[in-house]
């Protein structure tokens, strides 16, 4: 029986970057939203 | 609250890679290939999970309006795509050395395909749409008919002659699975719904601020 490991490192690697990209994906997303935005001067009429 | 639920996910997980690797032993037909399903079936599970909450989402959107219905619903879709996903991926890996081909037209895999498809349409529709209301509105109508297939993905196997194994975890008969490799299974099972609810809390507070700004 062949050892297959390149076949469960190839599943479990591929796991952790979509697992990984997506929770980077909102730890980005969550500190835009959060962000203070800079105060915009009123326009002097 | 959320920190600390994502320090016991990552604690979680690494007592799921634990269990699959350490603990749980290399099973005799299969080989080391078998510890996929150590990702396999909590992805399935999950993603399960996640459709069951878009149906509970959808149906109380409908009755009530409240807009933290269609919150749970789109972020819950959102997170069954990608646990889906990863279903397709996993399996197709495991499929390759088992199965001598990465992907067949059996009936567990096609009706897991139109799932996935379901409810990456479902995600489109909800992008598509700028009203609060009319999104809430159309996509728990999608939400719900969708749903329809989940039962189809799990029974396909016991409905149609099926290349895909019957259900050991969730079928009416006793489980024939070795307590070892049983338990490494429930455990990362348990790891994977902690990173659900993780990242449901994370993507339901996102959604919250996006409808603030």
């Amino acid at each position: 029986m062949p050892a297959n490991w390149g076949y469960v490192l190839a599943a479990y690697g591929i796991a952790a970057i979509a697992l990984f990209g997506y929770w980077r994906h909102l730890a980005r997303r969550a500190r835009a939203l959060t962000r203070p935005r800079p105060a915009t001067k009123a326009r002097a009429a | 609250m959320t920190r600390a639920l994502g320090w016991l996910t990552a604690l979680g997980l690494l007592v799921g890679l634990a269990a699959g690797f350490l603990y749980a032993p290399r099973e005799a037909v299969q080989g080391n290939v078998q510890r996929i399903m150590y990702l396999h079936v909590p992805s399935v599970l999950t993603a399960y999970l996640a459709f069951g909450l878009v149906l509970l989402g959808s149906i109380a959107y409908l009755a009530t309006r409240r807009p933290g219905w269609d919150r749970l619903a789109g972020s819950a879709g959102e997170i069954g795509v990608l646990f889906t996903g990863l279903t397709i991926v996993s399996g197709s890996i495991w499929g390759k050395p088992t199965w001598g081909t990465w992907w067949t037209w059996d009936a567990r895999l096609t009706s897991t395909a139109v799932l996935f498809c379901v409810y990456v349409g479902y995600l489109l529709l909800r992008s598509l749409i700028d009203d609060p209301d009319a999104r809430g509105r159309y996509a728990a109508v999608v939400g719900i008919l969708g749903a329809v297939n989940i039962p189809i993905v799990h029974f396909s196997v016991k409905w149609w002659r099926a290349l895909h194994q019957p259900s050991t975890i969730l079928g009416p008969e006793p489980s024939p699975i070795d307590p070892a490799i049983g338990l490494a299974l429930f455990v990362n099972w348990m790891a994977f719904t902690l990173l659900f609810a993780y990242f449901l809390s994370r993507r339901m507070e996102i959604a919250r601020l996006e409808e603030q700004t």
